[in-house]
């Protein structure tokens, strides 16, 4: 469970985050939806203790963030935009690194990591350099290395973008199966149809503060529109930054 | 936890070892520093050592035997111009028509020195042969003073009696600071393309922040990555020590009087008291290549900030400097590789001193890479 509580954080001149709070439930797929600019990577990135909050507090599996940063984060998987792949290491070295990293010995390691290259079927590409890798590669790889400790959270950020069909086919697929399995997703998007295709819950944000939460077909309730892309647009107020 | 930093330091090497611009940095430096060294030294002893034979153009020489025999026993020659093995300088000697006739009256006979004043190449030769008429000149007048009676010392009034103070040893103090500066500053070069690549590389390459984002501590990050390049910059050492250790066994020492000898004790020493100064370039390369925003930025930083152990290596081996610097890191561990060297005691408390201030100033800025790998700034490079 993510938890998120009065967050504000000023970057510069920009109010990036003001008072945002909101909860992402383990077994639900939460999408962060907004506008771009409208802050969502500086949330996450403050989920994950990298930018500290001006005030308020972010919560995983209910530790503080920012004061025991270590636990909180070992419940965590971070799928980054973008990927920061390592280009001279395989997709196998990679992601057997940082399962280590998480906490993992090198035996268990390597095995979650071979475990989880097959389930995304990637033993073709497993032991190639990544330097070169397509755009729907690095992806898997990144993906890979997000999940391969079994977090009980996992964190996107903006995971379809540049990829294909069936990249994100794939990662649809994948992250419908770590739902099943109980885990907390939440991923930042401003891509309408596959918020709407995959999340349980839509928490829409706009210039730091949340707008509106509430499953797809709620939102659309809620604004008396008839798809998630008007209810968005009747919520923000305007429809610049969206792509549908 | 000891096992995620030595995680990190296995993948730092990993990463390092297929990265083809940070091996071949150490590499290049590794071999071909100690073998430019040798050729600079031949060359150099080449020159110092005994003289070469001079040729010249003597004309007439068969008008003064013994002059002839005299100039070439000191290792002046008619050299034949047809001979294209020989180095035939520029310089003529005319013996006059009554050459003999003067010599046998005790009269001045006239020999003429035709050359190119203004020619540096010919200046030392000039010298050489002018010195060595003088000196046949003054003998032949002692022995017509003594044929006349006369003590040759009434027209020597002053004899003026030359003590060189230099040592084999000292005149070797250059090549020594040389020799041992190029050693030290292996643990500068070998480490410094892995500084940037895994500092703003990998910022560069946005790795960075996913790195901060797992549950590993920053101190630990930033000991692996010290850790890393200590580790690659000692490799560099070790390498160019073992390259000087075969070069410099073709380099003729014996010819100065001393010999540069890199002995299994040296590299033994050299290691020991490299390891600290390893240290400390890599988190100085590390801490300035963080500061920096990009790759590019950050060598153009470094080579501005090498040039202050290079000048404190210089000031130790052209004893230049006040005898402070002997306490100060490189320069002090210098002093006592050169002392090792030319089998003199090793000053120990200078040494201990110079390791500890390196040692201390590594630990600062680390300490200060650690605080700084937390502001937002130096993480996404704002």
């Amino acid at each position: 469970m993510i938890k998120v509580a009065n967050l504000s954080k000023r970057i510069g001149e920009v109010q990036a985050l003001d008072d945002l709070s909101f909860i992402a439930k383990d077994g639900q797929i939460t999408g962060l939806l907004g506008p771009n600019g409208a802050g969502k990577t500086t949330c996450l990135r403050t989920v994950f203790g990298l930018l500290q909050a001006d005030m308020g507090s972010a919560e995983i599996d209910g530790i503080d963030v920012a004061k025991s940063p270590i636990e909180a984060k070992q419940q965590l998987g971070l799928f980054p935009d973008p990927f920061g792949l390592y280009e001279r290491l395989s997709p196998r070295e990679y992601v057997s690194y940082f399962a280590e990293l998480n906490g993992l010995s090198r035996v268990d390691a390597k095995a979650a990591t071979a475990k989880v290259l097959s389930q995304l079927h990637m033993d073709d590409i497993a032991d190639r350099r990544c330097k070169g890798f397509s755009q729907g590669q690095r992806m898997k790889t990144a993906l890979a290395q997000a999940i391969v400790h079994q977090p009980t959270n996992i964190i996107l950020d903006e995971p379809t973008r540049g990829l294909d069909v069936m990249s994100t086919r794939v990662l649809r697929d994948l992250l419908k199966e770590l739902k099943a399995h109980g885990h907390c997703v939440l991923f930042s998007s401003h891509v309408m149809q596959e918020v709407a295709a995959l999340c349980d819950q839509v928490i829409v944000m706009a210039q730091g503060k949340v707008v509106a939460v509430g499953s797809p077909d709620e939102l659309c309730e809620q604004t008396g529109k008839d798809s998630l892309e008007d209810a968005f647009i009747h919520l923000i107020g305007t429809d610049e930054g969206i792509a549908a | 936890m000891i096992s995620n930093i030595m995680t990190m330091v296995r993948k730092e090497l990993i990463d390092a070892a297929r990265d083809k611009r940070s091996v071949m940095a150490g590499l290049y430096y590794a071999i071909g520093t100690p073998l430019l060294m040798c050729g600079m030294f031949m060359l150099l002893i080449g020159q110092i050592s005994s003289p070469e034979d001079l040729n010249i153009k003597i004309e007439n020489g068969e008008r003064a035997p013994d002059l002839v025999k005299y100039l070439s026993s000191q290792g002046i020659t008619h050299g034949d111009e047809q001979d294209k093995s020989l180095d035939v300088k520029d310089i003529r000697l005319i013996f006059s028509d009554d050459y003999a006739a003067q010599m046998a009256k005790g009269l001045s006979a006239e020999v003429t020195l035709v050359a190119d004043n203004s020619n540096e190449k010919l200046q030392n030769s000039i010298r050489r042969l002018e010195k060595n008429l003088q000196t046949y000149s003054a003998e032949m007048g002692s022995l017509r003073l003594i044929a006349r009676g006369i003590d040759p010392r009434v027209v020597q009034p002053i004899k003026v009696n030359v003590e060189d103070q230099a040592t084999p040893d000292s005149k070797g103090g250059v090549i020594l600071g040389v020799a041992t500066m190029t050693m030290i500053y292996a643990v500068f070069i070998s480490g410094m393309n892995l500084a940037i690549d895994t500092s703003a590389g990998e910022r560069e390459r946005n790795s960075l922040a996913l790195l901060l984002s797992h549950p590993v501590s920053t101190r630990n990050i930033v000991l692996a990555k010290v850790l890393a390049v200590t580790i690659f910059a000692m490799l560099g050492l070790l390498l160019t020590l073992i390259i000087s250790k075969l070069s410099y066994s073709f380099v003729p020492w014996q010819e100065l009087g001393f010999t540069v000898s890199i002995s299994t004790n040296f590299i033994l020493l050299m290691l020991l008291i490299g390891l600290p100064i390893a240290i400390m370039a890599a988190s100085l390369q590390l801490f300035v290549s963080f500061m920096a925003k990009t790759f590019k930025e950050a060598q153009s930083y470094l080579t501005l900030v090498l040039i202050v152990p290079m000048m404190l290596s210089m000031a130790a081996s052209y004893n230049i400097a006040p005898d402070t610097l002997q306490w100060l890191p490189v320069s002090g561990q210098q002093q006592a590789l050169i002392a090792f060297i030319k089998g003199r005691e090793i000053p120990m408390l200078q040494l201990l001193l110079s390791s500890m201030t390196t040692l201390v100033i590594a630990l600062g800025l680390t300490f200060a890479m650690e605080k700084s790998l937390k502001s937002e700034k130096i993480v996404f490079g704002l």
